[in-house]
């Protein structure tokens, strides 16, 4: 308590100078606090568009069907999946997917394309493929008049095919069991536009998709959500014990390209906030070795009395967290207000964003415990480590030579 | 008696070559518990230098020093600095208390080092005070304190940890006469009182009137050692 006391008198001995001190670090973990939301919040979005776009938060497939797929590699006991998934309490969602290369026709044109055949009920739980339509219903699974199924097909392949809705397209490709498969729909919808991942595609319902593929009931691939995206590694690896026969990825792998591009991206994010607090941190540094100069005697007297040099090293970090501590904890009762409208309202972008056919207008940040305790932390670790030299310049005071000093 | 302090051949230097001077050459001395010793002797004679190796607070070019039996130039850092917290009590010309503290705390901040309770240290604090005449005073900071009564502060200080010993550097020259005396009184008291080990490094006649032994230093060697 003494040493409390002695340390919070000798931040109050310089008031002007610990005020302007505090004023720093408050500015400093201010600004990181601003923008970890802002970049956290930021990743949060394009983490939502790749995952409710399309991958899901965790999907489960037939062994290394993720890295090669083949028509064949199918699960087949799909009872046993659903029930899995249904019972987990973390899963809020699932659907199940089909998929296949294929070559379409329209017209006079042919073009490469990609069959997926979805559920048309829970895939709009999983993903936005609904709110993709840009022309066009979304598809039904029963037939028109003719006999012809509904497909919905990509901005890219109507484009290619020169198509439209309620136009006809052929497909033509290899069933599971090694047949042709071709067959003749009817376009019900354009999705997304030229950006869209699957501006190629051709989304079939599932059943439509599993008879024209020879696929019987089996699936290639369930998607799913769970109640938020962080928990996708830890709910995956508990799905993988209840499916021992099938691999359980979360989107971090699905969409490794990407998670490995968002993580260097946040690497260097990291470095130019860890920029912004050092240079915050020079002149922390420059303060406590000014303090420490002034008092030289003083410490000579403490280690001519007694005082161990470590217990000045810590009298000096006290000194130091706590004038961290107090400029962080007013920083953060400023900023919070802000970084909160930045979560709620956000930034609103002259033109909107598309991604792969989903427009966004607001840079929204992150208000979460995170956001506010990561920087925190982060500065008392600074503030302690840079409190250790002056620290240990005051410890190798020498008595008899301090008593010298004025 | 038992020799509380023992320094056998000590030698220091300053300086090197042509500049070198030497402060304490050879000086061998024993002091005995509950002494009340005044080293004198003229400027540069190496009084201050004497007391800074008894005190641990210098290192000896050559030769040893024992603070109650133990050699503490066989002591590492942190030995030393809690033989000095434990075993020795310093008193400086300029008080040399710290400024952030009380009066009270000054006296209470040593004890904290060695660890002793918090009711026990109030208690020994309220003693000290009285002891040096400073009740109703503990509040208040150094800078609000006459320089006697800092002094007196410093002296409560170096009694607080219950040394063995207690070394005063000139601890007089900053005072007036009549308050040099009264703190000189108190300190004899407690040699008395107490049979506590005083070793003043000092010009100061009023010490010498009342050491019961006294080291004349000239040229860093012992010229004169008389006991009263």
């Amino acid at each position: 308590m003494l040493t409390l006391r002695i340390a919070f008198r000798n931040i109050l001995r310089q008031k002007r100078r610990s005020l302007l001190t505090g004023l720093s670090m408050t500015g400093g973990y201010m600004l990181f606090v601003f923008a970890y939301s802002l970049l956290e919040g930021s990743y949060g979005n394009i983490i939502d568009i790749f995952t409710l776009d399309n991958t899901g938060h965790i999907q489960v497939h037939k062994e290394d069907y993720l890295d090669k797929p083949k028509i064949y590699k199918s699960v087949q006991d799909r009872a046993t999946v659903e029930s899995t998934l249904s019972d987990h309490p973390k899963v809020k969602s699932f659907t199940p997917r089909v998929f296949s290369p294929a070559l379409a026709y329209g017209t006079d044109k042919t073009a490469p394309s990609r069959v997926i055949g979805v559920d048309t009920e829970t895939e709009p739980t999983v993903s936005r493929l609904r709110e993709k339509v840009s022309e066009g219903n979304y598809f039904s699974t029963a037939p028109d008049a003719d006999g012809y199924y509904e497909a919905m097909i990509g901005h890219g392949l109507a484009t290619s095919l020169k198509i439209g809705v309620a136009d006809e397209i052929v497909l033509i490709s290899q069933g599971a069991d090694g047949s042709i498969a071709n067959d003749i729909f009817v376009v019900a919808a354009i999705i997304g536009n030229r950006t869209s991942f699957d501006r190629m595609a051709v989304y079939l319902p599932l059943a439509t998709a599993q008879e024209f593929l020879a696929m019987g009931g089996d699936v290639h691939e369930y998607a799913m959500l769970i109640d938020h995206r962080d928990n996708s590694r830890r709910v995956a690896d508990e799905l993988a014990g209840f499916l021992p026969d099938l691999t359980v990825s979360p989107w971090e792998e699905v969409q490794a390209t990407f998670y490995r591009t968002m993580q260097s991206d946040r690497q260097g994010n990291n470095f130019m906030m860890g920029l912004i607090v050092f240079i915050v941190f020079i002149g922390v540094l420059n303060t406590v070795l000014m303090s420490v100069l002034e008092r030289t005697r003083e410490f000579g007297v403490l280690r001519a009395i007694g005082a161990r040099p470590a217990s000045l090293i810590r009298l000096i970090t006290l000194e130091t967290s706590i004038l961290a501590t107090i400029s962080v904890l007013l920083g953060m009762v400023l900023i919070a207000p802000m970084v909160y409208w930045l979560s709620q309202v956000g930034f609103l972008v002259p033109e909107p964003i598309d991604m792969g056919g989903i427009e966004f207008q607001h840079m929204k940040g992150e208000f979460s415990l995170q956001v506010f305790l990561t920087p925190m932390m982060f500065m008392l670790v600074t503030a302690i480590l840079i409190s250790i030299p002056p620290g240990i310049r005051a410890a190798r005071i020498l008595p008899k030579e301090a008593m010298g000093a004025h | 008696m038992t020799n509380v302090i023992e320094t056998k051949n000590l030698l220091r230097k300053f300086g090197s070559d042509e500049t070198e001077i030497i402060a304490l050459n050879k000086v061998s001395v024993e002091i005995e518990k509950g002494e009340f010793t005044a080293i004198i002797g003229p400027s540069g004679s190496g009084k201050t230098t004497l007391l800074h190796l008894i005190g641990g607070l210098d290192e000896p070019d050559d030769g040893s020093v024992f603070l109650s039996g133990a050699n503490i130039a066989e002591m590492s850092g942190n030995e030393l600095s809690d033989f000095r917290r434990d075993h020795i009590g310093f008193i400086f010309q300029a008080y040399n208390l710290i400024p952030v503290l009380s009066a009270q705390e000054n006296i209470e901040y040593i004890m904290l080092l060695q660890g002793v309770p918090a009711a026990e240290r109030k208690s020994r604090v309220g003693d000290m005070l009285n002891l040096v005449g400073l009740e109703g005073l503990g509040d208040r900071r150094p800078a609000h304190l006459s320089g006697g009564q800092q002094q007196r502060v410093a002296v409560a200080r170096a009694m607080a940890s219950q040394p063995d010993i207690i070394l005063a550097d000139e601890p007089t020259a900053n005072l007036d006469s009549k308050t040099g005396i009264a703190l000189l009184d108190v300190m004899r008291e407690l040699n008395e009182k107490q049979n506590m080990t005083f070793v003043f490094s000092t010009h100061d006649q009023k010490i010498m009137d009342r050491a019961t032994r006294l080291i004349h230093l000239e040229d860093g060697a012992i010229e004169k050692d008389e006991r009263k």
